[in-house]
């Protein structure tokens, strides 16, 4: 049903240094288990190589377009599409691996169903049969219930891929069903900028060059967004000075002119120290306060009522000369920027510390300014139809009601609940483009949560924890074996995804699943599924999310002419926010913040106290992304295994000789719900009052952090996500020798 | 007379995210289980003040190279680029050259019993190309350069934990990390 590809022989690349990088086709060819192939080593030298555009479709700040090197229908290499100046022409750890992630032996080949969660008693069934369970299911639950609201949907961002929006529309195709609500990653900082600013829009990070003090503040960019840290190495050997504030000595801190290390989750009270410098010696910008912005005089009362440096330097562990230091710099350069970190928004205080960073950069006056700003995320280059998740609408009958909503970052506990108390019970899980038994947080909980669920579905293309408990398995395809187009939330280019190869096995994209399901469904029970089944070429569905303005802020007239260099910039955001004009119901920057206040948080950007360990778990536990891997992707494979294949913590050498705790020995570290074992890092880059475990799938080892993280939630985050975020960093624990 | 390319590494600029070591397994299609190059990490206290540095190291193409020396059926040469140059249908994998390297540069590749081993990308080189961990590093850390042609001065010839230098002449430098300024928790 996938339109047959023809790959197109045009010059892609124009211009010598692009054509330097990417002339070299050579090598020989790996088949499908990676052994080397005489047949295709022999093409290989005969020049059939191709290219294909493909996009990174991981949830990932840099979202890179890639160029697939295709031999003989194999993708043998890839590598960073040069046209795009963010990327550069390179990849990052991860995006190498993709030859390995397409030709893994790991990939699920073919539909299987599970006899028994959780027992690896597997089955092998047609996709028809696939189909066959799941629409009799789905059409048992529609005349139990009358309602198709027993069903659930968790998906989120394994797969940015705007088609694979498809399968929320899939859902609706159904009927009423059960959402997840919210996002895990990032909510809180977004309810702090949708309360300052009115959304999030952060300055083009291309223009980090143009900045003479630039503040990395929680965020880790040598490792979660390299091609940003290549753009900073370069500001850094142009003159700009880059200072690091984190908990962690990080790699990207380790980098920096200066690292100021901070207590995990007291952000706000270094920044609102530095606010309280920039006043009392009068380096704010009070012009532009007085013309941009709304409460800044209550604001300006707060820090002079309720903000010392001696108490920041109490609260934050930032020397008193530090803070004032930093403020000095920050307010003289001209201009500034500030890159505001997820890290440090992962906590019960976390939306109120991202709410004083803005405030300081806003008092500062570095808004609008090239080479300053906020910079948060934004979500502007997301203006697509949308039309593979809404052109579906509810079968007729569908009887009054709406969705019924579940916190994603509480879903094991809320679906429970709802299982074990006599409401309609979730009888039926699909999940796509996300791997919950991995990443969310309480393991334990969300596994008892799929075994009160009687079919789960997951869409998936290795035997993940997630897979482990489902009762069906479906094969997906990687992106380079369907179509897409890729925004990113940080840069602003928006790429184009060709197929480059054909489906592997039996595995197909999300569009052609839903459409196969919503086939067997209509003809079982004619017009129960209003899913697409006409529109067979993945090209047209593509064209079909394509918006004329979108197109025109690149400069395209036509959607094609993005296949013609795999990639294009929306253009505009060097200095967002520059006219003055906020998207905040005022229309200024919002120093004090109704919706804020609407939402049970201080209407100023105040202080909110942070987590203390509690008695018998004295240390925090920090859970931050892993390099060679993206939340459970990555790690998994062998190429990554050849590197590192060891879950371990990351230890202060304070708390490891206080425990009598050798280097390299295997610990146990328990919270109050859970446990977990892994190896000792001995190290000083970490907190004397935390350690550090990186979040991550390691294939055939019994690791999972989760197990210990608790589903608290984070202070922010349901303005403008509808569920506040998750506190991943506010969970503490003890640590034991075994 | 013969050129000898060696590598520059920055490791100023080498963030240790292994993107070398992934790009080159790829493009020279490696054995999954082995690594042509590999990244560690060093000494926290290299620069004099706690951070995080690596060393990237794959074969260094030596002047005088132990893997040769100690081959029993001459599979090792150096070519017109000064690349030491392993030929994988002389090799009968005995292992000795990964015993003689002070660099663990030649692997055991299990799947074919011979060994497997940095060539420099020899074929892109031929092409006038730089090698794939060159093209690849997001921080650009990693030059290759004609040996005779650099400033001594400005590298180091080794660096915290490599194997002493005067054993086989290795062709890498370094160009070593800075301290920046650390400020730590004062409570």
């Amino acid at each position: 049903m996938v339109e047959k590809k023809n790959i197109s022989r045009r010059t892609f690349i124009k211009g010598t240094s692009a054509a330097a990088i990417l002339a070299g086709v050579g090598g020989t060819v790996a088949n499908f288990d990676g052994e080397l192939d005489a047949s295709q080593a022999q093409a290989a030298t005969s020049s059939t190589a191709t290219k294909c555009f493909n996009s990174c479709p991981r949830n990932c700040y840099d979202t890179c377009s890639v160029v697939s090197t295709v031999e003989d229908g194999v993708i043998t290499y890839v590598t960073g599409n040069p046209n795009n100046t963010y990327t550069n022409g390179r990849l990052c750890v991860k995006g190498y691996s993709y030859p390995r992630s397409i030709y893994s032996p790991d990939r699920i080949k073919y539909p299987m169903k599970q006899n028994g969660k959780g027992t690896g008693d597997w089955e092998r069934i047609s996709w028809d049969e696939a189909y066959d369970l799941i629409s009799d299911k789905i059409l048992d639950i529609k005349e139990r219930y009358g309602d198709t609201i027993p069903i659930a949907l968790d998906k989120y961002s394994g797969n940015f891929n705007i088609l694979s929006y498809c399968v929320e529309g899939m859902m609706t195709s159904f009927g009423h069903t059960t959402r997840v609500v919210g996002t895990p990653c990032w909510p809180a900082g977004i309810d702090s900028q949708s309360f300052d600013f009115g959304g999030i829009v952060n300055s083009d990070p291309e223009t980090f060059v143009n900045s003479e003090y630039l503040i990395i503040w929680g965020a880790n960019p040598a490792w979660c967004s390299v091609h940003s840290m290549a753009i900073i190495q370069k500001a850094k050997e142009n003159g700009t000075k880059i200072i690091a504030i984190d908990s962690i000595q990080t790699d990207t801190a380790s980098k920096a002119d200066m690292f100021v290390e901070i207590k995990p989750s007291t952000d706000g009270s270094l920044a609102l120290g530095m606010c309280k410098y920039i006043l009392d010696n009068n380096l704010h910008d009070l012009t532009w306060m007085e013309e941009n912005s709304i409460g800044y005089q209550n604001f300006l009362d707060y820090l002079d009522n309720n903000v010392t440096l001696e108490w920041a330097s109490e609260t934050s562990g930032v020397p008193v000369a530090t803070i004032e230091l930093l403020a000095k710099e920050y307010a003289a350069a001209n201009p500034a920027s500030i890159w505001i970190g997820y890290g440090m928004q992962r906590h019960t205080n976390g939306g109120a510390s991202v709410r004083a960073i803005d405030a300081l950069v806003a008092m500062s006056g570095n808004i609008g300014k090239l080479g300053g700003g906020a910079n948060y995320a934004q979500l502007d280059t997301w203006g697509y139809t949308y039309n593979a998740q809404v052109h579906t609408s509810y079968p007729e009958g569908t009887p009054e009601g709406a969705d019924r909503g579940v916190n994603i970052n509480n879903f094991g506990a809320e679906v429970l609940d709802i299982n074990t108390n006599g409401d309609i019970p979730v009888e039926m899980l699909w999940v796509a483009c996300r791997n919950p038994i991995s990443q969310a947080a309480e393991t334990g909980v969300m596994k008892k949560c799929y075994e009160s669920i009687d079919m789960v579905v997951v869409a998936d293309m290795y035997m993940n924890p997630t897979v482990e408990m489902a009762d069906i398995v479906l094969p997906v395809t990687t992106i380079f074996e369907t179509w897409g187009v890729h925004s990113s939330y940080w840069h602003y280019w928006i790429n184009i995804n060709e197929q480059a190869i054909d489906p592997l096995y039996e595995a197909k994209c999300d569009v052609e699943i839903a459409m196969g399901l919503s086939a067997a469904l209509n003809a079982k029970e004619p017009g129960s599924c209003t899913f697409n089944t006409t529109m067979t070429s993945m090209r047209d569905w593509v064209e079909a999310e394509m918006l004329d303005s979108t197109l025109a802020s690149m400069g395209l007239s036509n959607w094609e002419e993005l296949l013609e260099t795999g990639t294009a910039k929306v253009q505009g955001y060097e200095t967002p926010f520059s006219d003055g004009v906020f998207r905040t119901p005022s229309t200024k920057y919002e120093f004090i913040s109704e919706n804020a206040a609407k939402y049970d948080n201080h209407p100023l950007p105040a202080y909110r106290a942070e987590e203390f360990a509690p008695s018998g778990y004295p240390y925090r536990v920090l859970t931050p992304h892993w390099k060679l891997g993206l939340h459970s992707q990555f790690q998994n494979l062998d190429w990554m295994s050849s590197i590192h294949n060891e879950p371990f913590v990351e230890m202060h050498s304070s708390i490891a000789s206080s425990l009598g705790i050798e280097d390299g020995e295997i610990v146990k570290v328990s919270s109050d719900i859970g446990f977990v074992t892994v190896k000792t890092y001995i190290t000083d880059t970490t907190p004397i009052d935390s350690v550090v475990i990186y979040e991550a799938w390691y294939k055939d080892i019994d690791f999972n952090v989760n197990y210990i993280v608790k589903a608290t939630p984070a202070d922010m985050g349901a303005f403008a996500t509808g569920k506040p975020g998750i506190a991943f960093h506010d969970s503490f624990v003890k640590i034991e020798k075994l | 007379m013969a050129n000898q390319f060696g590598f520059i590494v920055h490791l100023e600029r080498c963030v240790g995210c292994n993107a070398c070591v992934v790009s080159c397994k790829s493009y020279n299609k490696v054995e999954a289980t082995i690594n042509r190059r590999t990244v560690t990490p060093l000494d926290e206290n290299l620069t004099g003040v706690t951070s995080r540095t690596y060393r990237s190291i794959a074969c260094n193409h030596c002047e005088d190279p132990a893997c040769a020396k100690s081959c029993p059926t001459g599979a090792y040469t150096k070519d017109e680029n000064g690349i030491v140059v392993h030929d994988f249908d002389v090799c009968i994998g005995c292992k000795m050259c990964s015993y003689a390297c002070p660099y663990n540069a030649p692997c055991f590749n299990p799947e074919e019993s011979r060994m497997d081993k940095c060539d420099m990308c020899k074929s892109l080189i031929d092409d006038g190309e730089m090698p794939m961990c060159v093209q690849s590093c997001p921080l650009e850390a990693i030059e290759c350069v004609n040996m005779a042609t650099i400033d001594e001065s400005q590298y180091e010839k080794t660096v915290d934990g490599f194997p002493d230098i005067t054993i086989t002449s290795p062709n890498v430098r370094f160009v070593m990390p800075t301290a920046g300024t650390v400020v730590r928790r004062d409570s």
